[in-house]
């Protein structure tokens, strides 16, 4: 069957005998581009996070649907999400954020934490790229609410190792709401 | 006709005296007040037709998806015979929420609670036990159904109302039809929704996305200047117009019903200046609809527009289509033409309903479409644009789901909630020379009028007792 045109690009598989051992070189690595990345987002360096995007990225989050047990599988949905970027969308969010004075969704930005946490990494079939899979729990806080909104979610990455360091080339996050909790992914998850 | 029902509040405040109608002004007090949510659920979302889907959501016999109808929960479901059927999500025997799942497909939807069962139609077939007759013998079994809604379907979409006898969805459309046929029936196959609708929540009144549907073109200066300044509608050094200034992009028509429903046609001359170096006036509508044609359509699809329009659709579809706009009480139509960096242009087309969910509370739900006919291509295309453009993660609409929560948290103030909205910018010129359709229609700079007639029509039924 010809690959449905609407979906994007598939990750690769979490195999557990590809598991790259917790607190190995790789791993160790693997972790500090998640940290990294998580200050980047959350200290507003968006330009620097930029760098560490390949040029091929695709940057997807499903909608989530209220299934029956047995139709688990139908619980993400791939045709509609609710964010379907590549690195020229990144682009335009990142200098809407910083290169304008009307981004007025994020102008004052929201006040982030992105904790990261289960952090799984594996071995692909491509020897340059690793699968990083991870929770992310993100507090979001605007304005004067005493509320934070909450975004729990899990990440399934692929970080292409290169020349001039390790890059994000996918990311997929499946959020745990069906129905989110926040005015707007304004923010990057 | 309606019966004038003028209701008191509790601090002796009427509904009217929110509203003047000679300085064109709604108090503040509007965006918030709890006592008139509980009004509004009952004079307006249990008495209009209510947007709740499009049929390719459910296109087997027994699908069904979940939805609601102000703060009423249904099921949207389509039985054996292909009907589609809303009812109401509550089971008659213990007032549980019978349907919990979002989407599925069945032909018996039980309630978990003590198994009574009801067909897609909301017919009651039976309950556990049936020897010892657990539904009981007082109440006959066809009395027994889930309450049912009365469904109109149009270019595929999906309304209901439980006003069982009043006007029909046609009616209630009024002169809006005739430009909504512009946007819904544009090719034999229809549109179909790209995916399930998007979901969130904010923290506001459903009125304040609503009124703002009602085809405010004014906010876009401001609020959405990101556009003119580094996105699609960013100036080329030689173009018109100065640096984010996106006033040129706010000329056209506006619409207005007297059921509040509201269109801003957009027009496409400048665009079809660029892409063709041509006159507007010595092209064709065919021609013009060929080089920019509708969202979702392409040239080669063009031949089936001129087939199923008359003249003066063509005339409008091709000079000032209706782009952005909203059908009363909370839906919003999204048929935008957005510039591509490449100079190429891709449609989008969206539809948003505004759930209340209390007076602090509304859901934005998202749905994003093509034709059937679209081209695969084509189509993912347009998906991606609306994704990144609108709805959950929309660059382009995070900044209205910033800006409703603090109207309606300010709406709250004692001495705010005085004071008053004003509706005070009127197109004064009327429709303009050769305007094809029917309705109110104003010529020029996006104005308040459509607005106005919402909150005209709001009043209207706010009032209104019957």
């Amino acid at each position: 069957m010809e690959k449905n045109p609407l979906e994007p690009r598939p990750l690769p598989p979490s195999l557990r005998a590809n598991r790259v051992p917790v607190g190995s070189p790789l791993y160790n690595d693997m972790v500090e581009f998640m940290y990294d990345e998580a200050e980047l987002f959350d200290t507003l360096r968006l330009r620097d996070w930029i760098a560490m995007v390949a040029k091929d990225i695709e940057y997807t989050v499903p909608l989530r649907h209220t299934r029956a047990t047995r139709d688990q599988d139908k619980s993400v949905v791939r045709t509609v999400q609710h964010m379907y970027d590549d690195y020229r969308s990144i682009m335009l969010r990142v200098m809407r954020v910083m290169d304008t004075r009307s981004a007025w969704g994020e102008d004052p930005p929201s006040r982030t934490k992105h904790m990261v946490s289960n952090i799984r990494v594996y071995r692909t079939d491509k020897e340059d790229e690793f699968k990083v899979h991870s929770y992310l729990l993100m507090t979001r806080n605007r304005f004067d609410h005493d509320k934070f909104d909450l975004i729990p979610c899990e990440r399934h990455d692929v970080i292409r190792k290169t020349e001039s360091g390790y890059q994000l080339a996918r990311r997929e996050v499946i959020i745990d709401q069906a129905v989110l909790g926040t005015p707007n992914l304004g923010i990057f998850l | 006709m309606h019966q004038h029902a003028e209701t008191t509040l509790r601090d002796g405040t009427t509904i009217s005296d929110l509203i003047n109608h000679e300085t064109r002004e709604v108090k503040v007090r509007a965006l918030s007040d709890p006592e008139l949510y509980e009004l509004e659920m009952e004079r307006i979302f249990a008495k209009t037709w209510i947007f709740l889907g499009h049929e390719t959501e459910i296109p087997n016999k027994g699908d069904f998806v979940t939805r609601d109808m102000g703060s009423d929960a249904v099921i949207v479901a389509r039985d054996r015979d292909n009907e589609i059927h809303v009812s109401l999500n509550v089971c008659p025997h213990r007032a549980m929420r019978v349907q919990t799942h979002d989407a599925g497909n069945t032909n018996v939807h039980m309630c978990i609670y003590h198994g009574w069962a009801f067909k897609p139609n909301g017919d009651f077939i039976g309950a556990p036990i049936e020897k010892e007759c657990m539904h009981g013998k007082m109440t006959p079994k066809d009395q027994l159904g889930l309450k049912k809604a009365r469904v109109a379907l149009y270019g595929g979409l999906i309304f209901a109302t439980w006003n069982i006898d009043g006007p029909s969805l046609e009616e209630f459309f009024g002169d809006a039809k005739y430009y909504f046929d512009t946007l819904f029936l544009r090719t034999k196959g229809g549109l179909e929704v790209l995916g399930p609708p998007q979901r969130f929540r904010i923290n506001a009144n459903w009125k304040t996305a609503c009124e703002q549907s009602a085809a405010d073109g004014f906010h876009t200066l401001t609020l959405h200047r990101w556009l003119g300044e580094v996105g699609p509608y960013a100036k080329k050094p030689d173009a018109e117009g100065k640096g984010a200034d996106l006033s040129p992009e706010m000329y056209g028509s506006e619409v207005w019903t007297d059921h509040g429903h509201a269109l801003r046609c957009i027009e496409l001359d400048r665009k079809i200046v660029r892409l063709t170096g041509k006159d507007p006036a010595e092209l064709t509508p065919a021609e013009k609809l060929t080089v920019l044609p509708p969202p979702g359509i392409t040239p080669a699809m063009v031949p089936e527009l001129l087939e199923r329009f008359d003249d003066g659709q063509l005339k409008l579809m091709s000079w000032r289509p209706p782009q952005v706009g909203g059908f009363f009480p909370n839906g919003l139509f999204e048929f935008i033409y957005l510039p591509q960096p490449d100079g190429t242009i891709i449609g989008a087309c969206a539809l948003h309903a505004y759930i209340p969910k209390g007076p602090d509370k509304l859901e934005f739900m998202n749905w994003i479409f093509a034709e059937k006919d679209t081209p695969p291509e084509l189509k993912a295309r347009m998906l991606r644009q609306s994704v990144q453009m609108l709805g959950t993660s929309g660059m382009v609409e995070m900044e209205d789901s910033d800006t409703w929560p603090h109207q309606t948290e300010v709406a709250k103030g004692a001495m705010s909630k005085t004071i008053t909205m004003k509706y005070q910018a009127l197109f004064e010129n009327g429709a303009p020379e050769g305007w094809p359709g029917p309705g109110h229609v104003g010529d020029g700079f996006t104005k308040d009028d459509t607005q106005w007639a919402w909150w005209k029509y709001w009043h209207e039924l706010m009032t209104s007792e019957k």
